[in-house]
Order: C-alpha cells, then sequence, then structure tokens
C-alpha cells in the first residue's frame, strides 16, 4: 500500500493500537503497527494488519480521478450548464428573449443580424435565433438521454443473456447483433422512421433500437472477462441462482464500460437526431431542433450565417462535452489505472 | 456414525480439441462426520477437479462426469440432483474455500454483506440478522474490531484477512462438509499456519468435516485423519494420516515426503526430488502412470496397470509392488510443528 494509505489508516482509526492491551513494549514497524512473534503467539492472534484507505469505494474511487481530470470536468460543466439552460427556459428565455415558435411578419423583422434585442440574430420567419437554439437543446438532449437508454436496456439484457449462457444463446444473440449492424446505420434510421413515420418520438425509437447490439457487444465481453474471477465461482459454490449471479456478482462488475460507452452514445444520438432533422426525417417544423435549423440555415448560408453557426456551434460543444465526459469516465473507472 | 459423504468411482472427463483430458479417473473414497481428508497430488493430479465435481461445479459444455459414478450426500446423489436441489446444498451443507483470497471477494459488495449473503439465501434471514451474524462471524475467525471491519470492502483487506473472511463466508451455515481449495497456498508462511490453526480450531468446535486440498504435504500433517494420493487423475495411495505418513506404500508417495523440506534433519540431508513431469492426462502413460518417473519401475509397469488394493487394514496402494513387504521405505514425520 502507498504511503497515503498508510495516512489514511491513522486518521481513521486512531485509536486501533492504542486499545490493544499487548501493544506496549513491542516491537514496531515504520507505520507504527505492532510486530508480534507469530511462531509464539499461536493459537492465532487476531490479525492486527490493519490496512484502509478511508473506506473509499470503486465509485468514491472513480470520482476521486474523475475529478482530476480537467477535460472530463469541463466537459461534465458544460452538460450541466446545457441542461440548467434548458431546464430553465421558461422562466427567462421566453419573457426575454421571445417564443421559439413567434414568428415575426413585419418587413425587415426577419434574417436580422445579432443585436441588442436577439442576441443571435432572427430567422428566415423573424424567429429568435437564441429561443431557438436553447429549446432546441431540449429536444436535442432528450433524444440522446432517452435514445441511449433504450439502448442500453436493450443492450443490456441481450448482452447479459449472451455472455452468461453463452452457447446456442450468445450464438443466436450475437448473430441477430451482426445482422443489426450490418446496414448503414443511418440509412437503417432512415428507413425505420420511413415506416414508422417522422416525429419526435419515432426518432429516438428508432436510434435506440439501432444502438443495442454495440452495447449488447460491449457487455458481453465485459461479462466475459468478470466471469473468469473466482468470486463468480465462490458465488455459485455459496448456491446462487442464475438470476442472483447475473444481477447481483456479474452486472455490478461489469457494467462499468456500459457507462462510458452510454455516455459517448449520447453524443452520437445528438449527431444522428441532428442528421436526421437535417434530412426532413426527425423533429418536424416548427418545433425547434439543431439538425432542422441547419437545415433550414443550409439556403441561407451566405446571406445570413450565424442562422448556421449557433446550432453548429451547439451541437459541436455538447458532443464533444459528452464525448469528453465518457473519456474522463473510462480513465476513471479503469481499476487497472488505480493510483 | 453414518457416512456423510461417498465417492464411487468419480470419472470426470473433459472433451477438449486435442482429445479426451481424464482429470479425474476412478476416485473412490468415503467422509465421515467431524473427520478431515486430505487430498494429495501434484498440479493437475486432478485434486480440484475432484473437489468441483462434488459441488456439481464441472461446465456442463465440456465436462463430463462418468455414467457408473457416484456422490452420494447423506445417502442421496449429488449426481442425480436438480438445479434446485444442488444449489440447496452449495454453501449450505456443503461449503468451499478458493485458493487465491485476493480474488475470490467480490470488490463492489462490503465484507460484511458478503458473509451475510448465503444466510440471506439458505436460511431466510433478514438483512440486518444477517448483517448482525456476519459481524460475529467474522469475530470468530479472529478479525479484530468486526463490527466496523464488515464495513469495509474486500480491496480494504489483507490477504490474511480475506481467506479469514471466506472462511467466516463458507461457515456462515454451519455446513456439514467444508472444502478447503489449497487454503493457503497464496499466503505467506505465518499466515498459512494461522489459517491452519484457525480451521483446526473451528473444525472442533463446529464439527464440521473438511476436505483438505493441497500439494503441502507439511499443511496436511496437522491436520487430516485420513490422506489420498492423487497421480494423473487416479489414487495411488489411501490411509490414516499416520499411515501415509510413517508408513507410506507407493514410491511416489516416498517421492513426495522425500522432496519435503524439513527442520529436523542435519544439514548434509538433501532434498531429492522426483525427477520428471506429470504426465499429460490426454496420453496417460500405459500400465502404471508413474512408471516414467518411477526409479523402481520394471518391465512388468509398462504394461500392467496397478489397481488400488487394500494392503493393511484401511491403507491402500496402486503399486504393482506394495505387496512384497520388503519393499517398503521409513520416513519421519514431515510435520511443521515447532518444538
Amino acid at each position: 500500500m502507498s504511503d497515503r494509505d498508510d495516512l489514511h489508516h491513522d486518521a481513521h482509526n486512531p485509536h486501533t493500537h492504542d486499545e490493544s492491551p499487548v501493544d506496549h513494549g513491542e516491537l514496531r514497524d515504520a507505520a507504527g503497527h505492532s510486530i508480534k512473534d507469530q511462531s509464539r503467539s499461536l493459537p492465532i492472534p487476531p490479525t492486527d494488519d490493519i490496512i484502509t484507505d478511508g473506506g473509499r469505494t470503486l465509485w468514491g474511487d472513480a470520482w476521486y480521478r474523475l475529478r482530476k481530470n480537467k477535460l472530463a470536468i469541463a466537459g461534465l460543466i458544460w452538460v450541466i450548464f446545457v441542461i440548467l439552460v434548458t431546464l430553465s427556459a421558461d422562466l427567462w428565455v421566453k419573457p426575454y428573449f421571445g417564443d421559439p415558435l413567434a414568428m415575426d411578419t413585419t418587413l425587415g423583422a426577419n434574417l436580422q443580424p445579432p443585436s441588442a434585442e436577439h442576441i443571435m440574430g432572427t430567422d428566415k420567419l423573424g424567429r429568435d435565433v437564441f429561443a431557438r437554439v436553447v429549446y432546441g437543446a431540449r429536444i436535442s438532449l432528450t433524444v440522446g438521454v432517452i435514445a441511449v437508454a433504450i439502448s442500453v436496456a436493450i443492450g443490456l439484457i441481450m448482452g447479459a443473456l449472451s455472455g452468461y449462457f453463452g452457447g446456442f444463446m450468445d450464438t443466436l444473440i450475437m448473430r441477430g447483433a451482426d445482422v443489426f449492424l450490418a446496414f448503414p446505420y443511418v440509412l437503417f434510421a432512415i428507413a425505420l422512421i420511413a415506416v414508422l413515420g417522422p416525429s419526435y418520438r419515432n426518432v429516438f425509437i428508432a436510434i435506440g433500437i439501432l444502438g443495442w447490439p454495440s452495447i449488447a457487444r460491449v457487455f458481453r465481453s465485459s461479462i466475459l472477462s468478470v466471469k473468469e474471477n473466482e468470486y463468480i465461482d465462490a458465488a455459485k459454490a455459496m448456491g446462487a441462482g442464475h438470476m442472483r449471479m447475473i444481477f447481483r456478482h456479474i452486472m455490478p462488475n461489469a457494467v462499468a464500460p456500459i457507462i462510458v460507452y452510454g455516455t459517448m452514445s449520447i453524443g452520437g444520438a445528438i449527431i444522428t437526431e441532428a442528421a436526421l432533422s437535417f434530412l426532413g426525417m426527425g423533429v418536424q417544423p416548427p418545433t425547434p431542433s439543431w439538425g432542422l435549423m441547419l437545415s433550414d440555415a443550409r439556403p441561407l448560408m451566405v446571406r445570413a450565417p450565424w442562422l448556421m453557426l449557433w446550432p453548429g456551434f451547439a451541437i459541436l460543444t455538447t458532443v464533444l462535452a459528452f464525448v469528453l465526459m465518457g473519456d474522463g469516465l473510462r480513465d476513471a473507472l479503469d481499476v487497472k489505472m488505480k493510483d | 456414525m453414518s457416512t456423510l459423504l461417498e465417492v464411487r468411482n468419480l470419472k470426470t472427463h473433459f472433451h477438449t480439441r486435442d482429445g479426451v483430458v481424464k482429470a479425474v479417473d476412478g476416485v473412490n473414497f468415503n467422509l465421515e462426520p467431524g473427520k478431515t481428508l486430505a487430498v494429495v497430488g501434484e498440479s493437475g493430479s486432478g485434486k480440484s477437479v475432484t473437489a468441483l465435481s462434488i459441488m456439481r461445479l464441472i461446465p456442463k459444455t465440456t465436462g463430463v462426469i462418468g455414467t457408473d459414478s457416484d456422490i452420494l450426500f447423506k445417502g442421496e446423489s449429488v449426481l442425480g440432483m436438480d438445479d434446485a436441489g444442488v444449489r440447496s446444498i452449495r454453501g449450505n451443507r456443503i461449503a468451499m474455500i478458493f485458493q487465491d483470497p485476493m480474488t475470490s471477494l467480490n470488490p463492489v459488495y462490503r465484507v460484511g454483506r458478503q458473509i451475510g449473503e448465503s444466510l440471506i439465501l439458505h436460511k431466510g434471514l433478514k438483512k440486518k440478522e444477517a448483517d448482525e451474524r456476519a459481524v460475529e462471524l467474522l469475530d470468530m475467525v479472529g478479525i479484530p474490531h468486526a463490527g466496523e471491519r464488515a464495513k469495509d470492502y474486500p480491496h480494504q483487506f489483507s490477504g490474511g484477512m480475506r481467506q479469514r473472511a471466506m472462511i467466516a463466508m463458507a461457515l456462515a451455515c454451519d455446513p456439514d462438509i467444508l472444502i478447503a481449495d489449497e487454503p493457503t497456498t497464496a499466503l505467506d508462511v505465518t499466515i498459512q499456519a494461522q489459517i491452519l490453526e484457525l480451521m483446526i480450531e473451528l473444525q472442533e468446535r463446529t464439527g464440521t468435516a473438511i476436505i483438505m486440498i493441497t500439494h503441502d504435504l507439511g499443511v496436511v500433517a496437522d491436520m487430516a485423519n485420513e490422506v489420498m494420493v492423487m497421480y494423473a487423475g487416479k489414487q495411488i495411495e489411501y490411509g490414516t494420516a499416520e499411515d501415509v505418513f510413517y508408513r507410506p506404500l507407493h514410491p511416489y508417495t516416498w517421492g513426495l515426503l522425500e522432496s519435503l523440506p524439513r527442520h529436523d534433519v542435519s544439514e548434509k540431508g538433501i532434498l531429492l526430488p522426483i525427477t520428471g513431469q506429470p504426465p499429460s492426462l490426454i496420453n496417460v502413460p500405459s500400465g502404471c502412470a508413474f512408471h516414467p518417473r518411477c526409479p523402481y519401475a520394471k518391465d512388468v509397469c509398462h504394461t500392467q496397470v496397478p489397481q488400488l488394493t487394500s494392503i493393511e487394514d484401511g491403507h491402500s496402494s496402486a503399486c504393482l509392488f506394495s505387496g512384497d513387504p520388503g519393499f517398503r521405505r521409513e520416513t519421519a514425520s514431515p510435520s511443521r510443528e515447532v518444538v
């Protein structure tokens, strides 16, 4: 154990040695532990080799390492900022910056460059771009989170069944995943939406369904490696059934890569939503969506470049924030990097 | 006293790409309540597979237990049980301790919670009751400040403490049989002695029968009632600890005893290793499996398979020459007890 652990030891167990009556006059090692003559003290002195690092858990440890990763923290702060802005938008955006859906048809009110009144300018229908970017974040974040939640829910179950039971079940599920992955991603999404009909809800259903094979694969491989541990044999030898084995003993140890992958996938889902909306297969006008705003701005790129700048910037920073966060989580949750 | 565990003609074979691995090939033994049986042999002699077969932990995909084999626990066939029946015995009536305490505790759960798990599972205890009982058990195996340490995570325990925790876990349901698969191999010598003392003391208190699997004869000398020596998946000698250590019959056992360092032998005594390597379990040598390494091998050993035959009362050997009273060795006890 490192020096730090020894320091923690003293800080958290100040009475450990003082309470022990046999301590006085005995040899002590550098850290102050008593050195006992093992061969004479049989039968079995209670072990006194207390090592502790202050009760940090796996997650406590991960948070400690995540905190030191500046980029990941920047990503986290940006994500929290976007969420807070989005949640509070009704309170301050609508009254002071305008309704994202309110058109202004007076002459000259549309395609205004950024000004004090419209800090990001107005679009071709005279709507406030700032309000639309803020409300667009709602769509993007919701789609991102719900789509990934659907992928993770399906992927975890499939991956767990596949990795834990193996054999025929494994073959069936993994070949099914291969079939999904064999189709070009966006094309498959468009095909699905063409069947379901383009709408906000169908976008995250489509993205969610398409995401499960990757999650299942990652989870399966994670489970396969966790399964090799002796504590899994020990749990089996204790009499645990399949459900207890999967949910209590394997999943908690195998889920870290999914947290990382899921976080990064949120960024990917946001991009896919933007792409689908850009192509007209996603969120339908007049709902503000970053992808839709880009699509609207494309023909006006020269006349009103700010129209594509702001939603583009919003997509870039938000996706980047999720990826940085996921990257930081991967390092933080990797026990091999334990300091 | 009725027999607790009867193993009849146990054959556990693994079907691999290279051929059939006869990991255990016709093993018979009885275990009486409260007694200790030591299973001794080199790596790959089938010791662990015997234990895993009793626990029904042999992977179904590759491992096959012979149809004429049987394992009777209190007269009931373990091999004939359904999954639920096996689970009700695992951890409850027959418990197991694994070799490496560093990896046999689940890293995401507090130690106390893990010890209590089998009580919740088998005895229907509430979480709180199980936690309280776990503290008592930790105290019983000599963990100081058990109440606080029960709340620790496994990585906060040292190797010796983890093995104590594993023993506490195994003894939680007061099992009839404790199978210890090399429980001290991964520990340093002073801790080894403590763990063995602990097991002996707990056996006296609880009356649990122990199957002690080890390659270290010094470990078993102090605690075994009966000793079974295994070689290439077969029993080659079986008898009381006294018989096997003081009047060994099989040349392989002689080799094992002579290769053991002892404190009571004068400095000119040299260690005599057994030459050669354990045989491949796919192509077991013809005749006596030990003949390529046996210094006493004669022509007949190449062709004739020796059967385990009773030589003296309760002492049997699988060597063609064991019946010859002139074919004997006297050895001193390999006990590691320090006077």
